[in-house]
């Protein structure tokens, strides 16, 4: 069988068009439903046959949500989410200061153990939370930095680390080191060379790993509802269960707050997707 | 026996003295109140929307004894347990006032004080009898009930017994009348009976974790077994604990249970009974006012709730939960913390919480409330009281010893591994008692 | 030259090494030591009994930590290399795209803005057999019974690789995709003069580029796979019957529901064995992939 050119290529470009749309319907569909959950009454939502079109959307799990009466639904929203963004933002930030300092190591020098350092920080994310989780409690403890941002903070920069180390390190590997002897021969000190040669060219793929240590922040459960426990350093995620109680759950208002903490990891993603697609391409310098 | 009356009128001495001491001479009166300013109480309690609103009250107590409370923890039933355990590992216990539970009090002794020498008598007189037992582990009194008191009592579909249809239907398969089943025997009848699978089923059941053991073992006590004999040696795997489970086995093979009951806990049980794919619904006080909401179940105004059914030994049982709030042995000022604790379980403090909903334990609450309710005219909430009033009858706790939330996750696994069929009722009970005296043996019982 | 006494590379790496050993590494040497103790969490004096290594001797003999040991390789396995081909295909069907690029790539990362413990409750209503989202549109659709996903045998570990593999083949997709736009062009333009058919360009120019970023994405999911603890946890808990029980739930539910903390950190070192094969092995993969990228060694 002949299969003209061109129709062969409108053939390829439709299949991919379908492709795309069944793979972002796939991705999106079970998080659009709990946004659409958020506003129908629970009534609706867990109804037998289906309600498949939804006949009273209203504000009224976030109305419960920013009530006063805990009784009603209240949970205290602002104090998560003010927790949620100190710690998320904070540690992101040191974790990539630290993390640019480590990935440039890696990335520029050669030195003795090097390989084995590199593995032992990624083994140290291997571990899991379980076995951290207790004696981090008890040093804790001692410390008296339970239930403290810093104490968040303090955990969330270790755990994004190892991440955030390999990716810088990816992304320096990937400025030639030319520019900054030529910029040292110029005449700019090392510390000068960095920061106003190589740094730029890496400042995308920085952003990215941002984005990635944010996100495992601003999500994390498992060590967040073992160390916070108060409005004092609680975050959105452990928040969660205030919806549920011991033999019953609010599964609408329990969306609502998923909607609240998602909005502004979308937003946020959304901004930096610039930085993101010129951090990715810049590889274009090397080639 | 004796032993603990000596203990007891000791505890009743100390509490004279200490009340007295703190100016306080009527020692007898239903009261724990005094002077405590400048004193800042570390509490942990439990957190949720069911649990929260009492705490509003603490508001009055700073107001009338000048203390302060500073609440320290507020987190979800498990996670909560885990914190508490954690801080006994940690030997973090420099709080005051905290959450418990009959299910967890045996692991947290510890932790947690007797608190008989700070609570008068005249408080414990308030309560039922069985409640005060239940919180008394080795004789000491490990907390202080609250108003969140759980039992199962049974939620079924009015219409669907009040249909002619169904009725004859009914009476002519099992030749007796369709009525609301006394009985677990009726019961299964009746749920295999409204079985339209996949639209419709009989009932639901918890079928994991600790929830289905204690359902098997609300049956097994009604069919007249036991969980454990005098020596602590697993008995549940006797003629009636297979009796038990062969109720769970025969609704699921009858597919008169969703299939996915071995997934489920209780959230999905009350989300199932309110969506009205359900006909019974043996569930938690925790649910009434929710099925009866438009806003939140398709049942609404077509909720009956009666007493739990009886079992083959003709007795009806209720294994029940209580929250309450404990002081730890560490705390420096107990009078202050006992006074803490008196005031959020007292008359008004539990009136105050049982008007939202939960299920109060002091006595004259209960009498109280349904006077309100009978006068406020609200029929369905008179339904449910007088049904949970007569539930919590027969209620009792879980066996007092720390290690029974261990023995629950041996004993499920089985239980569940009987119900999809990959075990006989008597093989998956005799390995989960082997597991669960090995496991007892371990522990030196 | 005066020597300094910390070389440059090092005095980088301080502060970093600082924050794993004091978060990482004193616990870690913490709960080894409890491993080889009866530690329970409600009866503190017993962190002070040695009983050398009878946990794990317990473990050894214990045939269901084994059947959970091998189930969560599985599981991992299976996640890992399907979120890597979702990944890559995703990745390459959005590279192609010619408008929409930015939307696009932000709804290829929407499931990353979902907590694990959200994912969790989610799909386990999704899955719920009688009034979950799943069964619902499939009876809708004229299905005549109802399919217990969180139940069946198989179903059960495939409804939880479901909800693991939506919330984290972006992380692949995005990693992937900042591969393919790196891609220098001058090689695939030379292919194209030589003739090579797309799949050949596919096969032997883009992929070798891509390859360290997809062992960086395998590597770090390996290494933060426990996180689906949470999604098994709420879905399923490791039942029924033990159907899904995953190291990750039979661990913490030891530990801190029956309170067994040293026998529960004796299976976590086991545990940590398992990651430790699959960081390892995707570790020499990346290492060989960089050298074919350059930079220092």
């Amino acid at each position: 069988m002949m299969v003209s050119h061109g129709t062969r290529k409108i053939y390829l470009k439709w299949c991919r068009w379908i492709g795309t749309f069944l793979a972002m319907s796939a991705i999106c569909i079970p998080g659009l439903w709990i946004v659409l959950s958020s506003f129908r009454p629970n009534v609706e939502i867990l109804a037998k046959p289906a309600v498949w079109i939804p006949q009273d959307l209203n504000f009224d799990h976030y109305a419960a949500i920013f009530s006063s009466d805990p009784g009603q639904g209240a949970v205290p929203v602002w104090s998560y989410f003010q927790n949620s963004l100190i710690i998320a933002t904070t540690s992101t930030l040191i974790a990539l200061l630290i993390g640019m300092a480590g990935g440039y190591a890696f990335a520029r020098y050669s030195f003795k153990g090097k390989d084995t350092m590199f593995l032992g920080f990624m083994l140290s994310r291997t571990v899991p939370g379980i076995a951290l989780s207790l004696p981090l409690f008890m040093v804790y403890a001692r410390l008296g930095i339970i239930d403290t941002d810093f104490g968040m903070i303090l955990i969330y920069v270790a755990l994004n680390l190892p991440f955030t180390i390999w990716l810088i390190d990816g992304f320096f590997r990937q400025v030639p080191q030319e520019l900054n002897q030529a910029a040292q021969i110029d005449g700019c000190t090392p510390w000068q060379a960095f920061w106003l040669v190589e740094f730029p060219l890496a400042k995308s793929g920085i952003a990215s790993a941002g984005i990635f240590a944010f996100l495992t922040s601003w999500n994390e459960f498992a060590l967040a509802s073992q160390l916070t426990r108060s409005t004092a350093s609680k975050t959105l995620p452990v928040g969660l269960l205030d919806f549920t109680s011991e033999f019953t759950i609010n599964w609408g208002g329990m969306c609502a707050l998923a909607v609240i903490m998602i909005v502004p990891a979308l937003l946020l993603t959304f901004i930096v997707q610039k930085h993101l697609v010129a951090g990715l391409t810049f590889g274009g310098v090397k080639g | 026996m004796k032993i603990g009356n000596r203990a007891f009128l000791f505890g009743s001495a100390m509490s004279a003295v200490i009340l007295c001491g703190a100016g306080q001479a009527a020692f007898a009166k239903d009261e724990v109140m005094g002077d405590f300013s400048g004193v800042t109480l570390k509490a942990k309690f439990i957190g949720g929307n069911q649990y929260e609103p009492l705490y509003a009250r603490i508001t009055d107590w700073e107001k009338a004894t000048g203390g302060k409370v500073e609440i320290i923890s507020k987190k979800s039933h498990f996670e909560i347990d885990k914190e508490i355990k954690s801080d006994i590992a940690a030997g973090s216990t420099d709080w005051c006032v905290g959450y418990n539970h009959v299910s967890f009090a045996p692991q947290y002794t510890n932790l947690y004080t007797d608190l008989t020498p700070y609570i008068p008598q005249d408080t414990l007189d308030k309560y039922n009898p069985s409640f005060i037992e239940a919180a008394t582990i080795n004789g000491e009194l490990q907390m202080l009930p609250r108003a969140q008191f759980d039992v199962s009592a049974l939620y079924y579909r009015k219409s669907l017994y009040a249909d002619p249809k169904n009725q004859k239907a009914f009476k002519e398969k099992y030749g007796y009348a369709l009525t609301p089943p006394d009985t677990f025997d009726q019961f299964k009848d009746q749920a295999i009976f409204f079985a339209d699978p996949p639209n419709f089923y009989g009932t639901q059941y918890a079928g994991k974790e600790e929830a289905v053991v204690g359902r098997f073992y609300e049956l097994l006590v009604a069919d007249g077994g036991q969980m454990f004999d005098k020596d602590w040696k697993p008995t549940f795997n006797s003629e009636s604990g297979q009796q038990a489970l062969q109720w769970f086995v025969d609704l699921y093979k009858a597919k008169a249970v969703p299939p996915g009951v071995l997934s489920y806990v209780w959230d999905d049980l009350g989300s199932g009974f309110a969506s009205g794919s359900v006909a019974l619904d043996l569930d938690w006080p925790g649910w009434a006012s929710y099925f009866n909401d438009p806003k939140q179940s398709k049942v609404a105004g077509d909720v009956g709730v009666i007493v739990q059914p009886k079992g083959s030994s003709g007795k009806r049982t209720g294994w029940s939960g209580m929250h309450g709030f404990s002081m730890t042995k560490d705390c420096g000022d107990k009078k202050a913390a006992a006074s803490l604790i008196w005031f959020l379980t007292n008359h008004d403090s539990q009136l105050f919480e049982a008007q939202k909903g939960p299920l109060p334990t002091r006595t004259k609450v209960w009498d109280d409330l349904i006077a309100q309710v009978k006068e406020s005219g609200d029929t369905y909430r008179g339904e449910v009281l007088t049904a949970f009033q007569e539930a919590s009858k027969h209620a009792f706790a879980v066996p007092k010893f720390p290690e029974w939330v261990e023995s629950t996750n041996l004993i499920y696994p089985e239980l569940q591994a009987a119900i999809v069929g990959d075990k006989t009722v008597k093989e998956a009970l005799d390995d989960a008692a082997e597991r669960v005296g090995d496991m007892m043996a371990d522990y030196g019982y | 030259m005066k020597r300094k006494f910390l070389s440059p590379p090092v005095l980088l790496l301080l502060p970093a090494m600082i924050i794993i050993a004091a978060v990482v590494l004193v616990p870690l040497l913490l709960s080894l030591y409890t491993s080889f103790t009866p530690f329970k969490l409600t009866r503190p004096d017993t962190l002070y009994r040695w009983i050398g290594v009878r946990n794990y001797m317990r473990l050894f003999e214990d045939y269901y930590f084994w059947a959970a040991f091998l189930r969560t390789f599985v599981v991992l396995t299976i996640a890992l290399n399907v979120e890597m081909l979702l990944g890559l295909g995703l990745a390459v069907l959005v590279n192609k795209a010619v408008s929409g690029q930015r939307a696009l790539r932000t709804i290829m990362m929407f499931p990353m803005m979902f907590s694990p413990i959200l994912v969790g409750f989610q799909f386990k209503f999704m899955f719920n057999d009688t009034v979950g989202l799943v069964n619902n549109a499939l009876q809708s659709m004229g299905m005549e019974r109802v399919i217990p996903w969180l139940v069946d045998e198989h179903l059960a570990l495939f409804s939880i690789l479901t909800a693991e593999i939506w919330s984290s083949t972006s992380v692949f997709a995005i990693l992937i995709l900042a591969g393919l736009m790196a891609i220098p062009r001058d090689p695939l333009e030379a292919a194209r003069v030589d003739g090579c058919t797309p799949w050949q360009t596919f096969r032997h120019i883009t992929l070798p580029y891509l390859m360290p970023f997809m062992f960086i994405a395998m590597t770090i999911r390996s290494l933060d796979i426990a996180r689906a603890y949470d999604i098994v946890q709420i879905m399923t808990a490791g039942g029924p019957a033990r159907r899904t029980e995953l190291l990750w739930t039979m661990i913490s539910r030891s530990g801190y529901v029956d309170a067994n903390m040293g026998l529960a950190n004796a299976m976590a070192y086991i545990s940590i064995l398992l990651s430790i094969f699959f960081t390892f092995y995707f570790f020499r993969k990346l290492m060989a992939a960089r050298r074919y990228m350059g930079g220092a060694q």
